[in-house]
């Protein structure tokens, strides 16, 4: 019994890839969450947000709130016309637009609410939550600048409180009150030139209120597909997909172990046809299996696919393509069935996780979003949020480029499986 | 119809083929015997096409295996060594798709099909799957699946490996009969009853070299091997025995039998008989050693071809 455990530790020692599976992997995969749920103890990266801001104001006092935003270490402003922001939004590009409507500099003055508006994509909401807590400080500070009439401010904004309530005895009695309240603190306010930012934030919370900015979903308005369930739709079919893809191509391993590949040798066939019909097998239980998920998501979940249903099909063909090829080009780079499978195992679940079948890729950290589009997920989920969510029109360049992404991953799969296949599969007959 | 020059062939650190030629005529039945490991396989494996020798060539049919694989493949058919079957699938369907391959029409596949599962006596489980089968029945079908193209050449690499006997004969009668009707057909085997029983020509190998070719009669004379007519005694004194050898040149003694080897038993028989009777020797038994196969390798490569 002994000697047999030792032979098999023996045999298990020289096998130099089945070791790295079994130790590298782990190490891998532990790393990998690691980094995606920012848990790394490198320090926390302080990441660049990318907002389009439309001044439609352009007034020294807009200028000046810009200027006040784009000092903010999260925050990279990109100035962008309304419209093209809202395109850019609708196409998933950016996240969110932060726009200053006519009159801002006027109700600075006035010391109304600031007409800003963030529009933003419903998908990235975590995303815009955080943006909403650097932007808001910032923000509620700008009336307090010297641009700002403080006292009219206040004033508007008790009138607001009370609204009708008030007599308008009781209003110009608490008027005076905060006249010459603003007029103490004022001492010490404008005395300074330079109002630091926190001081500004001290005395706007000190009053308990501040600029609200009104949020507007750009793309939720359009649809009633929720993001969670495109998400979870797309996310899994896509995981699922390759795990069942890599066993269609360790079938291969499994003929080669049969006898049954050598067999097909000794007949008049290309020996390259072998592969191709993989290949062909391959692609077409990934079109039935995404196109199952997807009937299943529209029966359970009322997900809409027949609105969509030419981009849909040509999202299903480039996604199942591509995916082909990995279970193909796995199949021809391993030795043993066993091999495949660890291998492959450890290669989708990276994938998955970077790529966002686990989780969503736009609450992960800037780099590792970079990261992600070297994964079929990334693309292939992509493509079904332009179709669902974004409700790109068939014919949109961004909802054309991930199909050619995908075609283009599919087909160097391809090449490089059919290069191993006859160098690996058919020299070990 | 097949011809073999020079073949040679090294896996990483084994010489597999120290270079093997041989000719096999249209119709002819060849024999390759030799022991486990000789390369019999691997001389097959560069027949059909499927491993690349490192030198040598090889013709069949008048087509250059190098140039126009091809065309060789179409005219062969590969019964391997091992048994190479989609378990998954029946019998019938399994036949279907390895006919398929070779472009045979459906309709003629799907009769040719049906009457090769008669003559291998299995159409009645034609639509079982095939992990059903016992290892007789597999084998069966693993040569049924080389034949429905009707190839001009069968290659058959020991066949009859792990079988029951019931089987090996039906193996047996089918063979004879693709024999019979013109089949050109290699077979290789290490059972010497088998090259014996069909065998036109057979060519010994052995450690990647054939180290004798011919026919059975062709075989023995170039070995110039003997038969042994052993005979034992009663009693053999040494004093008589001493009288025989003086006689008799090429012999043995073990213990109280004597072993003569002759190149012609009927006349040396007779010889030995009357002999004996004149000397008052008492014959207690009389066995005849003919030369077999099986002797030939002993001697020419000193092993037995079983171990
Ligand atoms: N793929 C291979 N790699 C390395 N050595 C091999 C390979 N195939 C066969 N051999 C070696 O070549 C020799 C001949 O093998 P083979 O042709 O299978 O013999 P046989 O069929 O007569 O039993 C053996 O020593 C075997 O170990
Ligand atoms: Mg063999």
């Amino acid at each position: 019994m002994i000697k047999l455990a030792l032979k098999d530790l023996k045999l298990f020692f020289s096998d130099k890839r089945s070791m790295l599976l079994t130790f590298a992997m782990p190490m891998a995969l532990i790393t990998l969450f690691a980094v995606v749920f920012g848990g790394t103890g490198g320090g926390k990266e302080s990441r660049k947000y990318d907002l389009l801001l439309c001044d439609l104001d352009n007034t020294p006092a807009s200028h000046h709130a810009t200027a006040q935003l784009d000092s903010l270490k999260s925050l990279n402003l990109i100035p962008e016309q309304l419209e093209n922001a809202q395109n850019l939004i609708k196409k998933g590009k950016k996240d969110a637009v932060l726009v200053f409507y006519k009159g801002f500099a006027d109700s600075m003055v006035a010391g109304s609410a600031l007409p800003v508006e963030l529009q933003y994509d419903e998908a990235k909401e975590a995303e815009v939550g955080l943006l909403q807590q650097s932007l808001i400080p910032t923000l509620m500070m700008l009336p307090f600048s010297d641009l700002g009439n403080i006292p009219n401010m206040m004033q508007n904004r008790f009138d607001k409180m009370m609204g009708n309530a008030a007599d308008n005895k009781l209003k110009n009695d608490m008027h005076a009150q905060f006249d010459s309240l603003y007029k103490t603190i004022g001492k010490g306010v404008s005395s300074k030139k330079n109002v630091s930012a926190d001081k500004g934030k001290d005395v706007a919370q000190s009053f308990g209120m501040g600029s609200e900015i009104k949020m507007t979903k750009l793309v939720s308005a359009t649809n009633d597909n929720s993001v969670g369930l495109v998400q979870a739709v797309a996310g899994t079919a896509i995981m699922m997909l390759l795990f069942s893809v890599v066993g269609i191509g360790a079938s291969l391993l499994d003929e080669k172990q049969e006898g049954t590949l050598k067999k097909l040798l000794y007949s008049p066939l290309h020996p390259n046809s072998i592969l191709f019909g993989k290949m062909i097998y391959s692609n077409c239980i990934s079109i039935a299996q995404l196109s199952i998920m997807f009937v299943y998501a529209n029966l359970v979940f009322a997900l809409d696919i027949y609105h969509h249903l030419p981009s849909l099909l040509l999202m299903i063909l480039a996604t199942a393509y591509a995916c082909s090829g990995f279970g193909v080009l796995l199949a021809s780079i391993a030795k043993s069935r066993q091999q495949v499978q660890g291998l492959s195992t450890l290669i989708v679940l990276v994938m998955s996780c970077i790529g966002g079948s686990m989780v969503p890729t736009f609450i992960m950290p800037a780099f590792m979003q970079k990261i992600s589009m070297f994964s079929v997920n990334y693309w292939g989920i992509q493509g079904f949020y332009d179709i669902f969510w974004r409700m790109l029109p068939f014919r949109d360049t961004t909802f054309l480029s991930r199909i050619l992404v995908l075609a283009l991953i599919g087909s160097v799969l391809n090449l490089v499986a059919l290069k191993m296949f006859n160098k690996n599969i058919l020299k070990m007959t | 119809m097949i011809s073999v020059s020079n073949l040679k062939k090294s896996y990483d650190s084994i010489q597999a083929l120290k270079g093997i030629s041989f000719q096999i005529e249209k119709g002819e039945f060849f024999g390759l015997l030799g022991p486990n490991g000789a390369g019999k396989t691997t001389t097959i494996s560069i027949l059909s096409t499927i491993v690349e020798p490192s030198e040598g060539t090889v013709s069949i049919a008048g087509f250059d295996l190098k140039k126009n694989p091809a065309e060789c493949k179409k005219t062969i058919g590969v019964v391997p060594q091992e048994i190479a079957l989609y378990n998954e699938l029946s019998a019938y369907d399994n036949l279907l798709f390895w006919g398929g391959l070779y472009g045979v029409p459906s309709a003629e596949l799907k009769t040719r099909s049906e009457e090769i599962l008669k003559l291998f006596g299995l159409y009645d489980r034609r639509n079982d799957k095939v992990k059903t089968y016992s290892g007789g029945m597999k084998r069966r079908i693993n040569i049924a699946s080389a034949l429905l193209h009707k190839p001009v050449v069968l290659f058959m690499d020991e066949p009859t490996v792990g079988i029951d006997p019931q089987s090996r004969n039906l193996i047996f009668e089918v063979v004879e009969k693709l024999h019979k009707e013109g089949m050109t057909i290699v077979y290789t085997t290490h059972y010497m009853e088998e090259a014996e029983r069909f065998c036109d020509r057979i060519g010994i190998i052995d450690d990647g070299r054939i180290i004798a070719q011919g026919s059975l009669e062709e075989l023995k004379k170039s070995c110039q091997m003997k038969e042994t007519i052993v005979v034992s005694f009663v009693l053999l004194s040494d004093t008589i025995f001493d009288q025989i050898v003086s006689e008799w040149k090429d012999l043995k003694r073990i213990e109280n039998s004597i072993h003569f080897y002759s190149s012609n038993v009927k006349s040396d028989l007779a010889k030995i008989i009357i002999r004996c009777s004149e000397t008052g020797l008492d014959i207690v038994h009389i066995d005849i050693q003919k030369v077999n196969l099986e002797t030939i390798f002993l001697s020419l490569t000193g092993k037995q071809l079983r171990d």
